[in-house]
């Protein structure tokens, strides 16, 4: 009875055992792992028809594979299909190669299209640079030619001036030397004294005029000409002439009388050349004697005439005239 | 005599066809693995680590197929030599594959280098 137990044990066994799927070949498990990995990369995107290959000979390999598991024929198969599968990836490497070559190229030359018009702009700003500094240049130059002329006129302007105040300078010297010999002159015809008003030039009245009269005496012309001709010499000067009286009669007719005598005195010496705006004719009368009125002597000086030549003289109204 | 001689020699020449004949390995057609061994040597695939691998596998699959073609075992040959050609093949491809991308790489450096010579900002460069 136990042999026939043991011989139903390994009939089932070899039962199971043939029944039993066989096992893929390393190089068919490397196939299938070659095909998955391609097909999950870049291949099928770039090279499928060399995926489609790989597929094919992992097709026929499987397919020996169901027909003779264990046979040589399917390793070899299944070693192609392998092959193929990682040539479809080194294809898709290859593609992906050259597109990146062709895109950097293209790349490339857009680089070089935007440095050739970034070189055109910077030497179009260049040339807008050269064109303002030689704008500026240009200004420069004529500043300076501008400043040189300015310059010149200038200088041609001061040496004006000089000369207008070397002019101005010497008319002063010749006026005050023509004002010293005038005073010197004065002294000689009548009484001169440098007061804080001017110079005081005093002339008789018993010279000058008749009694109560305001006419020139014949022999008073000479004096005045004579005193007239020396003022000439300080024409630029402002000049007063007063007239005095002494305390006999009315202070009115005094007055009247001593303004008659001073307009007359005034006129004559315009009338030899004297500017009319530079004299003025004042009548005093009897208020400011120089003498006492109660002798005949004082009352003598009282009757007088002053001409007051002013201290400042008028040299640029001088020069104008 | 002179017929002696020709009955040798047609004899000699029957034996050595018949030496021939029987020493001779079964005709297997090795052109395409050797050309893809070949072409991969030219690719230079012995310098690209990656090909040179399969371009060994290929040569020595060759050898395989000669040593089965000397067993007379033609059809293990023809398959060993489909082996040889598919590495050959691979080891191609893959040098190509090797010389393709260094050129990119150098395109890509070629314009970096160009861009960063005139001042110009890089590609995806953050401004």
């Amino acid at each position: 009875m136990k042999p026939f137990i043991y011989l139903i044990i390994i009939v089932c066994i070899g039962v199971l055992v043939g029944c039993a799927p066989s096992i893929p070949p390393t190089e068919l498990i490397n196939a299938r792992q070659a095909y998955q990995h391609a097909s999950a990369g870049q291949a099928a995107q770039l090279v499928p028809a060399e995926l489609h290959k790989a597929q094919e000979a992992l097709a026929i390999a499987e397919k020996s594979f169901q027909d003779d598991p264990k046979s040589f024929r399917t390793r070899d198969l299944a070693y192609i299909a392998d092959r193929k599968a990682k040539m479809a990836e080194a294809f898709a490497t290859t593609a992906a190669g050259n597109a990146a070559t062709a895109r950097a190229n293209k790349d490339y030359q857009t680089t070089q299209t935007e440095i050739m018009k970034n070189t055109k702009q910077d030497l179009a700003t260049q040339t807008e640079i050269v064109k303002n500094t030689k704008q500026d240049l240009a200004m420069q130059t004529e500043i300076s030619k501008n400043t040189k002329e300015d310059l010149a006129t200038s200088e041609r302007s001061s040496a004006v001036k000089t000369e207008q105040l070397a002019l101005e300078q010497r008319a002063r010297l010749d006026a005050e030397n023509r004002a010293a010999v005038a005073q010197a002159d004065l002294a000689k015809l009548a009484a001169v004294k440098e007061e804080a008003r001017g110079l005081v030039i005093t002339l008789s009245g018993s010279v000058l005029f008749a009694s109560n009269k305001s006419e020139l005496l014949p022999s008073a012309q000479d004096r005045l000409n004579q005193v007239a001709d020396a003022l000439m010499a300080t024409k630029e000067r402002k000049l007063t002439v007063e007239g005095h009286t002494d305390s006999q009669g009315s202070s009115n007719y005094n007055l009247e009388l001593s303004q008659r005598r001073a307009d007359v005195v005034r006129s004559y010496i315009i009338a030899r050349g004297y500017p009319s705006d530079l004299i003025e004719a004042h009548g005093i009368g009897k208020d400011r004697p120089v003498a006492d009125n109660a002798s005949a002597e004082g009352r003598a000086n009282n009757r007088r005439v002053e001409i007051i030549v002013d201290h400042a003289a008028n040299y640029h109204q001088s020069m104008d005239k | 005599m002179k017929h002696l001689n020709m009955v040798m020699l047609a004899g000699s020449v029957l034996f050595a066809a018949a030496i021939a004949g029987c020493g001779s390995s079964p005709v297997v057609n090795k052109e395409a693995s050797t050309s893809a061994i070949r072409a991969a040597e030219e690719s230079g695939a012995s310098n690209v680590p990656s090909a040179s691998l399969y371009l060994q596998l290929a040569k020595e699959e060759l050898e395989n197929a000669k040593v089965l073609v000397a067993k007379d075992e033609k059809e293990q040959a023809e398959s060993m030599l489909s082996r040889a050609q598919a590495d050959g093949e691979l080891a191609v491809a893959l040098s190509h594959g090797d010389a393709d991308k260094k050129e990119a790489i150098q395109a890509i450096e070629r314009v970096r280098q160009l861009r960063e010579d005139n001042k110009l900002p890089q590609k995806g460069s953050i401004q």
